[in-house]
């Protein structure tokens, strides 16, 4: 039987949604006692991984919407992000190289940092794709990183 | 806290001052307010204490602005970065590109 979850929401996939969707996001992680500096990272992780579905899964087509469920199983939260946009060639999702100084492209990073793994799939029968990211509850930082 | 960007004058500085949550409905509104800035000022100061959050949509605004001001040999400064807005630099290792300072001189 899977974790009850601790935030089940559904935010349209556009940029002025995220405000609500990150305080929804506090309010749910608060409610657990997770620490302060750990909501502030965990929210900026869950804000950047919506940030680029809205800008670049739903780039070609009508924006719908997204899904977060937010579980805790075993000391770790789990973040899972649904879509239902066309779908995303995970090989193309990746961290860049943070010595070169140009805007653009940190999200990644952020959540590479932050979280301790995430995986990225896209679903072939149903349209959308499905971003799952695990942060262990008093860990410093991720640098984990993506299942493959 | 509500969002926006004011405008003064500190000696030869401009100075922009950020408030609220910088994130991808409105990093586009402090990026053209950045480079409109730098289009009159001979130093841009940006002034982040009042800012709750920031993602990397709104430190790529500045990035931008920063890039700008470098290729015109204008000095560019972040002042009194919040303590999130800080602790996102550190993640993104800006905190070591941009000059940044408590405050003005």
């Amino acid at each position: 039987m899977s974790a009850p979850a601790l935030l089940r929401y559904r935010f349209p996939a556009r940029a002025e949604a995220l405000a609500t969707m990150r305080h929804a996001l506090q309010d749910a992680l608060r409610a657990r006692s997770v620490s302060e500096t750990e909501i502030t990272r965990l929210v900026l992780a869950v804000d950047e991984a919506s940030s680029n579905i809205i800008r670049h899964a739903y780039r070609d087509c009508t924006p719908g919407e997204i899904e977060l469920t937010v579980t805790r199983a075993r000391g770790s939260l789990r973040f899972r992000l649904r879509d239902f946009a066309p779908p995303v060639d995970s090989r193309c999702v990746r961290p860049r190289n943070l010595d070169e100084c140009r805007p653009g492209g940190l999200g990644i990073n952020l959540i590479d940092d932050i979280m301790d793994l995430w995986r990225l799939r896209a679903l072939r029968r149903r349209c959308g794709n499905v971003l799952v990211m695990f942060k262990r509850l008093g860990a410093r930082s991720g640098r984990g990183k993506r299942d493959r | 806290m509500e969002r926006g960007i004011a405008e003064s004058r500190e000696g030869d500085w401009l100075v922009l001052s950020v408030s609220g949550e910088v994130d991808l409905s409105w990093s586009q509104t402090l990026r053209a307010a950045v480079l409109k800035a730098l289009q009159s000022a001979t130093a841009l100061a940006v002034r982040l204490d009042q800012v709750a959050y920031i993602d990397s949509s709104g430190i790529a605004a500045l990035v931008e602005g920063f890039q700008q001001a470098r290729s015109r040999n204008q000095p560019f400064i972040l002042l009194a970065p919040s303590p999130n807005v800080r602790a996102v630099l550190e993640l993104a290792r800006l905190d070591r590109v941009f000059q940044i300072r408590e405050q003005l001189d």
